[in-house]
Parts: C-alpha cells; structure tokens; sequence
C-alpha cells in the first residue's frame, strides 16, 4: 500500500523524479571516469571507457522508470495522447474506423436493450421468478370446475387465481368508452404481491355474486377518467350498464395480465358461482405462486397427479394440463427472434471488428519505422503493444460513444415500429445494463481489432525497418495472409447475414401471397357495442342492428354492408362442438368442432367471400324462421367427406340444453383465414346473429355477456378509411351513447397481422445491408491499399510488358479470391445456422436453393464492384512514374 | 534488451535488495557506484550488476522505505547521491537474512543429501 502511494507520488513529480535519475546517472558516470583517470587514461579517453562501460544510458533510464512508478497509468496517459495526436492526424481513417464501429456497437447496444428489457429484466410483481400460468392443452383456457379442484387439490403453491377477459362499455359520462378489462378472482391480485397506489385490493367473498360490484383501475386509466384526481376511492362507474364502486388504484408500473389481454386497464371480481360446476367451456387463465422450495418440476408432478385423477373422474376433461413459468409464457414466442436478432448485430460488430482490424494492420505496416525508432529507444515489445492497443481502445470509445447516440435513437424507432406483438415493449430502455454492455462490448471489440495489429507491429524486425529506403516493395507474406484472412472472414459473416435476410424476405413474400379466402380491400370494420346502453335490451337489440346496417348502407359510396361477432385475424376465436343428426354420439371429448361466428345478412357479400354451394344467410334467416348455419369448405370435407352437407341437420352442444336446436346446414362458401395469418383455415360454421338467443339477450348463460356487440364490416367503392367519420356519424346518429372501437380496416389488419414477420425481415435486411457495406468497404480498402504497396512491382511487370489488362487480372483475381474463399465459409456457415430461422419461415425450405444463389450474386457483385476502383487506379499505373517514385 | 552474459551469474530476484541492505549496514552510507563497485570486488567479477539492475533496486528499496538517499560530496569533491540503511530497513535485513538462510539452508541439505 505504502509502495503504491509512494509509486503515485513519483508520478505526480515526475519532472522530479526524472530530474533526479539524470543527476544520478551523472554522478555515477563522473565517478566511473574518476575511476579510468586514475589508472591513467586521458579525460577524454576516460570519458568515453565510463559511457561505454556504462552501458545503454537510455535503456538504463526506462527500467529505471518502470520501476519507478505506476508505470502503465504514465504510459496510459501518454498511448492515450500519443494515440489521440495519431487518430487526429488521419481524420479519413478514423472517420471510416469509427462509422463502422459505431454501427456495429450501436446496433448491439440497441437490440440488448431490448432482450434485457424484454427478455431478461423479472417481470414487475413481487418475486416473479416463483409465479407461474396453469394452462390446459398446453395453451389453452381452463374451465370453472377444474380450476375449483386444482386449487383445493394441489399442494405445491401458496395461492391459485384465475382471470378471465372482460371488455364491458363505459356509459353515463361524456364520453361512453369500450374498455378492456379483466374479471378475477379475489386472491389473485394479492398473490402477485403489488400494493395498490391508492384504495385496497379485493377483500374476501367480494367474489361472489351480489357483492361483486368493485373495480381496481389502472394508473394509466385513472388518470384518462379522473384527472388522477386523489379523491376517487368509493366514486361509482357504470360498466355495462351497471354501476361499479372504485376501491382502488394500482400504480403506474403494474400490468397484468402480462400476456393475453395486455390492455387490461380495469379489474373486477369474477363471481364463478354460476359456472362453478362447468367442465367445458373453458375461459379462465390461472395464475399460481410456487410455494418457498417447490421447483417447477413438482409443481408440475403435482398438477399432473390431480389432473389425471380428475380426467378419470371427468373423461377427457383435463388432458395436459400445462405448469408454465410466468416469463417463459411471456417471452416464449419472442425469444427466439430476438436471441437471432442479437447474433445477426454481433456478426454486424465481427464484421466491422474485422475491418477495422485490417486498417490498423495496413497502418502498421506504414508505421514500422516508427516503431523502429521507439524500440531502439528502449521501448519493450509491451510497450509497443500497449501503444497499439491504447490507440485501439481509443477508436472504440469514440465508437462506442457515436454508437451510443445510434443505439439511444436506434431503440426509439424500434419501439416505435416494433408491432403490438413483442410483450412489455413499454418498458424498452436503454438502462445501466445496457451501458454495462456497451462498456463490456468496446473493451472487447477493441481487443479484437487492436491485438493482432499490435502482436504484428510488436514483432516489427528493428534492423530491416531502420535501413535507408526499406520499405519492402512486397509487404510481409504473414501480414497479406493475415489481411486476406480477414477480409474473406468479412464476406463468410456477411454471407450468412444476407441469407438470413434473404431468407426472410422470401417467407415474407410467401406470406403476402396467403390468399385470405376474402377481398380484403376496400374493407373497413369497427366494433359496435350495445353493453350498457339501452339498446342491449332484448327488445331493442336487434332493431339497433337492423336500422344500423340499413342506415349505412345508404352512406354514399358505401358498396355493401354486413356484421359478425368475432372478425378474422382481429376478433376473438371461439370453438364449438356440435352432434351431427342421424350419427351415434361420439365420445365425450371427440365431438366434431368447428369455429363459431354469428354474422348479418350482406357479411359473405361484403367481405366477398365466395360460396360454392347452396345459399347465403339473409333477411329470411330470424328469430322466428328454422334455425340454419352456413359451413366452410373445410368442414364440409371433415363432416360429410363423401356427401352434399346442404339439407343435413346439427346441433350446438350446450352445457344445459333440455331440448336440441336443430340447425340445417343451407350453405358452404370459401375458407377464410382465422385467427392466425400463416396458419391454414380450420373447420368454421356461420350462425345468424339474429337466431342466436345469446346474442339477443334472452339467455343468462356465460357467455351471452360476451355477445353484447358485433364487428360492422363496410365495403366502399374506394379507399375505405375515407368512410370512417361517416360510418361513426352514423351510428351515433342512432344512439349516441353505443362506443365504437376498433376502428381497422382488412387491409391494416392483414398488414397487423403479418407485422412481426415484417419486423424481422426489416430489422434483418437492415443488418445485412450495413454487413454488405462493411464487407465491401473492406475488399476495397485492402486492394486499394495493396496497390499502393505494389505501385512499384506492377511498374516492373508493365515495363515487362505486362499489359493493362492482365494487370487488371492480376488485382481482380486477388479479390475474387478473397470473396470466393469468404462465400465457401459462408455457404457452409449458413447450412449450419439456417436451422435456427425454421420457426420464423413460412413456406419455404431454410436450405432455399434461390435464396442461396441470389446471395452469392450480390456478394459477388459487391466484391467485384469494390475491387474495380483499385483495380481501374492499378491498371492506370505509368510504368516510368512508378519506377522513379522511390 | 540487452542480452544477459553467460558466463556471469545472475542475481536472483530478491537477493539483490538482500545484498544492498547488508552493504549499506556494514560499510555505512554509500553511493550507487560505490556499492555496484564493491559488489564486483567481492564477488570478484562473477557478479556483473548493469546499471539497469541496480538503479531500479535502488528505487525500490528507497519506496519500501528500506533505505533513505540524500545528495552530498565524495572525497573527490563529486556530487552523488548517498543512500542509507532506515529504521525499517535494519528490521527487513534481520528477517531477510533469516529467511536467506532457512532457504540455502534447505537448498544445501538437499543438494548434498540428494533429494
């Protein structure tokens, strides 16, 4: 310790100190030739034998010094100066250095803030590592019933809620407003563990029904209905008609649930009673905490256990019943893309590494007299290292620093573009991790590009250097091979970039040729709801339809009209099952499903949506006619494989049915893709809006609260985004208190769908590009340098006789050399990676033959194109001039 | 680097302080080139100190606070720095030379007793 400060000391007197050593030397080199005087040599003579004896005073002078003090941190301090004066001195080279580290470190920075936003930073409750999702099927919802038993049955958590979706209308205020919500269970928000800002969370038994009437507002939405006014605990709201009392507010960071329904802005008590003995039907999400010492592999071993003795009881009741880690269900679907996006920006970082790398190693081979001078000086092959990777540290902390303003601006915009799809996209920051990352990436990025130029300018041969004129006419064989090497590892990383985007781009033009089954064009839709107002009434309800439709029909250049419940690719997707008339009952578990929509007369028409056999749902088809249902050509095939569905009868399986509805199929008409854009079209049946008691309001069954609202499709005769206001306008004209919302249309909400393919293909092709830059920058600036190099010899083979052309030749091959090598490794490197994009591809092979050969187009094309401007100087070479130029 | 001779012995690492502190504690206060040409008397010549060896030792010790150096005069009238053994450096030398002795203790046992 006392060394070290008395070491700092030296350093701060440094003027001193080295004052002191030249005094010293002094003294003993006067004593030494006192000494050679005395044994009789003349003053002169004497003087020379104390220096010779002496030895190397300047050498004697840096060891002196390296022990002297902290050394490094001087050196530091000089490299950095030194090395500061360098950069300065070639403002070209370090432009270009800098630009391409920059991307390379911004890009990395950026996507990092997203993966640790989104992938690794714990999710905002209370212990989030010990939460989990209980889901059946894997993925799917879970029914009244069986949640009750797991609860009561398993041992391994501490509590076990359940959610379920609830998007009621807000009326009696200025503004009525469809909002999205949740229904829970009363235990499930104290087991996430976050205070309410303001109130109390649900107290025990307002879950049940007639006490159920509170509501918990988001922070976001309390401030958008009540100024965030401080007083609102024990204020009434009306939701769907009936009035709420607000018992709290969460605070501002709290979301929930943190997938499926991530809007939710509301929650209110889920009173299960009247579902409670329910097997089917399943419409809860339950959330659990693991109790202290339970792993998820118990709890999983648990769950199985009741589960299965369950689906003994109740056949096929509770078939893989799923423990999920909370996050895992979060993140699960995005991981994958961007673990990929965060390997394509390193390749980005390797490229720019490798390209900077080959600058500095040309910079070195100009500055071997230099480093000549410094090592005859007494400089140790550390020292020059030192140097050389203080310069390098250097360039990427003016990288880093450029690359940091890149990656601050770089993440807003994909915030800002980044779709709906990626969870927690609200929290996507650049934090101090990201900054710990960045810091960790310069450092290491400046060793990789700094320490085999440094290495090489180390081993610089001090003799050859310092002779008059040698500069080497060919540049050393190992610093060629080296150069070679990594510009051919430039082109293998790009290569593999390129595919990737390639790739991406294919598939994402598979996707744009789906053909969705409709006419998506020319479309718009929004949702209408009656819950609350007095148009859900039973009475009213379908008059407000009816007038609706005919009302809007009449806006001008308004082509057709129509409505359903759950919109493709937009709405909700509910399955079905049904009994087919005349076949044995199946059993239970593998009755034959389809998806259930209810629609308005002119839905097919308006959304074009072909029919190939018998009629469409129209006027006729009301609450007094024979029930009827319209199918998809898919469950024709699945259903009545070898005959005419049209004329057969089924019925819709209920929970409490005492008498069957018959409903004869009347129609089959195209498939239209559902829910998922890439995913082929399942079984669908069409029911009239209008024959369906749910929707009419005449039932209290569950679901008939989820009916209280319809998606209005309107086709117009040109951009259908210009009918908007009036559409609204119209049905407010109606009853100004019904909300719209969701306003889209099929054009957007095909584009919404296909949007995270999109992104990737975006955020790829973006890579790819800066790595073909990089890449081209590089073969151009290793030719341009190795010409200058070899000014002189192509000077020899032209006075030879060596025409321009075979000049030309002779730079072009060297290029291609590089680039075939660079592709081969790449080629190869791709067939190994391309395994990883498998998920994200739709419709074509990641070993896509084209998608190959177009890559090795451009790359050719870009190594061809970088090399011909060195190529074209070298070939304009005056023989005389470049002879005479040493 | 200068290249090391060798037929001379090097020192090893650490005995050289070893060798300073007991100099300086025999024959009083001294100046580097008196104690570099001590050295080759008694080691009569087999020890080759070069400057650079001996200086940054010197520096050392003097940061240890082993030793202490003060500008005076030699008997010539020439300026030189002398150095001189502390308070601190009389304790180092006395555990220096215990553990010097342990150590070729050790190594003689075991040369002549084959290991």
């Amino acid at each position: 310790m006392r060394r070290f400060f008395a070491k700092f000391a030296t350093l701060l007197r440094r003027d001193t100190a080295e004052r002191e050593l030249s005094r010293e030397i002094e003294s003993h080199l006067a004593l030494l030739q006192e000494d050679f005087e005395r044994q009789g040599l003349s003053p002169a003579a004497a003087k020379l034998a104390a220096r010779k004896s002496y030895g190397g005073i300047e050498q004697a002078k840096e060891l002196h010094r390296e022990e002297r003090s902290h050394l490094w941190l001087e050196h530091f301090f000089k490299d950095l100066r030194y090395g500061a004066r360098n950069l300065w001195r070639s403002p070209g080279f370090t432009a270009v250095a800098v630009m391409a580290l920059a991307l390379g470190i911004g890009a990395n920075t950026a996507i990092f803030g997203v993966v640790n936003s989104v992938l690794l930073r714990p999710l905002a409750y209370k212990d989030p590592e010990r939460l989990v999702t209980i889901l059946h099927y894997g993925s799917g919802p879970v029914a009244t019933a069986n949640y009750f038993d797991w609860r009561d049955q398993t041992h391994s958590f501490t509590a076990m809620g359940a959610a379920d979706f609830w998007s009621p209308n807000l009326t009696n205020t200025d503004k009525p407003e469809h909002l999205y919500g949740l229904k829970v269970t009363q235990n499930l928000l104290p087991l996430l563990g976050v205070d309410p800002l303001m109130g109390r969370l649900f107290a025990p038994g307002e879950d049940q029904t007639g006490a159920d009437h509170e509501v918990i507002l988001s922070h976001a939405l309390w401030v958008r209905l009540f100024n965030a006014d401080r007083n609102v605990i024990g204020k009434p709201v009306t939701l769907d008609g009936e009035v709420y009392t607000i018992v709290g507010v969460m605070p501002p960071k709290f979301k929930f649930a943190p997938y499926w329904a991530i809007h939710a802005e509301l929650w209110v008590p889920d009173a299960l009673e009247a579902t409670a003995h329910q097997r089917g039907g399943n419409h809860l999400r339950v959330f659990a905490r693991l109790k202290p010492g339970v792993t998820f592999a118990q709890a999983q071993a648990d769950m199985s256990t009741v589960s299965g003795r369950l689906d003994k009881e109740f056949p096929a009741t509770n078939r893989g019943v799923t423990v999920i880690p909370l996050m895992q269900k979060v993140v699960g679907n995005i991981e994958t893309p961007l673990l990929l996006m965060l390997g394509a920006v390193g390749f980005v970082l390797l490229i720019a590494c490798a390209n900077v790398a080959h600058m500095l190693l040309a910079r070195t081979a100009d500055r071997q007299k230099e480093i000549a001078v410094r090592v005859a000086l007494g400089a140790g092959r550390a020292r020059v290292i030192s140097q050389f990777l203080t310069e390098s540290l250097l360039l990427a902390a003016l990288g880093a620093l450029v690359g940091w303003l890149l990656a601050l601006a770089g993440t807003k915009a994909l915030v800002f573009l980044a779709p709906a799809y990626i969870p927690r996209v609200e929290t996507i920051t650049i934090d101090t991790h990201a900054l710990l990352f960045l810091l960790g990436v310069t450092v290491v990025t400046a060793l990789a590009f700094g320490l085999i130029p440094a290495v090489h300018a180390a081993a610089t041969n001090l003799n050859d250097s310092l002779k008059e004129g040698g500069r080497g006419d060919s540049d050393g064989i190992s610093r060629n091979r080296l150069r070679t090497f990594l510009v051919a590892s430039e082109f293998a990383l790009a290569f593999v970039l390129l595919i990737g985007a390639g790739l991406m781009i294919r598939s994402f033009h598979a996707l744009q040729l789906i053909d969705p089954g409709f006419n998506p064009h020319n479309v718009l839709s929004m949702v209408v709801s009656v819950a609350g107002t007095k148009e859900a009434d039973s009475n009213h309800r379908p008059a407000f339809y009816r007038e609706l439709l005919e009302k809007v029909r009449h806006v001008p250049s308004v082509v057709s009209v129509g409505a359903i419940n759950h919109l493709p690719l937009e709405g909700d997707q509910w399955d079905r099952s049904f009994l087919i008339e005349g076949r044995p009952d199946p059993r239970a578990g593998q009755e034959p499903d389809a998806v259930y929509r209810l629609v308005m007369p002119g839905y097919f028409e308006t959304m074009r949506l072909p029919l190939r056999r018998g009629r469409l749902i129209d006027e006729r088809d009301d609450a007094r006619a024979p029930g009827v249902v319209v199918i998809n050509e898919r469950a024709a095939h699945a259903y009545w494989p070898n005959e005419n569905p049209i004329g057969k009868r089924i019925y819709l399986k209920e929970q409490d049915q005492a008498q069957r509805n018959w409903l004869t199929v009347i129609g089959v008409v195209a498939d239209a893709r559902q829910i998922d854009w890439d995913a082929d079209p399942s079984e669908e049946m069409y029911l009239p809006a209008l024959q369906t008691p749910d929707f009419l309001g005449q039932t209290t069954s569950t679901i008939a609260p989820h009916m209280s609202y319809l998606t209005l499709v309107v086709r117009g005769s040109g951009d259908a985004k210009d009918l908007t206001s009036a559409v609204e306008a119209t049905v407010h004209s109606i009853d100004p208190n019904v909300p719209i919302s969701q306003v889209i249309t099929m054009d957007g909400a095909i584009a919404k769908a296909t949007a995270q393919p999109r992104f990737e293909m975006l955020l790829l092709g973006l890579f790819s590009a800066v790595a073909l830059l990089l890449a081209a920058i590089g073969i151009y600036g290793v030719m341009n340098y190795s010409i200058s190099r070899r000014t002189r010899e192509i000077g020899i083979r032209m006075s030879l006789g060596a025409s321009r052309r075979d000049v030309l030749r002779m730079v072009l091959r060297q290029a291609i050399l590089q680039a075939i090598v660079g592709t081969a490794v790449g080629v190869v490197a791709s067939l190994l990676l391309v395994r990883l994009l498998t998920k994200l591809l739709y419709g074509i092979q990641p070993t896509d033959p084209l998608t190959f050969a177009s890559v090795i187009v451009v790359l050719g094309a870009a190594a061809l194109i970088a090399a011909l401007i060195p190529a074209r100087k070298a070939m304009h070479i005056e023989p005389l001039l470049a002879l005479r130029s040493e | 680097m200068p290249s090391e001779d060798k037929n001379r012995i090097a020192v090893l690492q650490g005995t050289l302080d070893l060798i300073i502190l007991r100099m300086l504690q025999t024959m009083g206060q001294q100046h580097a080139y008196a104690i570099a040409t001590r050295l080759q008397q008694i080691s009569e010549d087999l020890l080759q100190l070069n400057q650079g060896t001996l200086y940054p030792a010197l520096v050392r010790l003097e940061q240890q606070g082993h030793i202490k150096g003060a500008w005076g005069k030699t008997e010539t009238n020439r300026e030189a720095k002398f150095y001189s053994l502390t308070k601190a450096g009389e304790k180092a030398l006395v555990q220096e030379t215990l553990r010097w002795r342990q150590m070729s203790g050790l190594v003689d046992k075991l040369l002549s007793e084959g290991a």
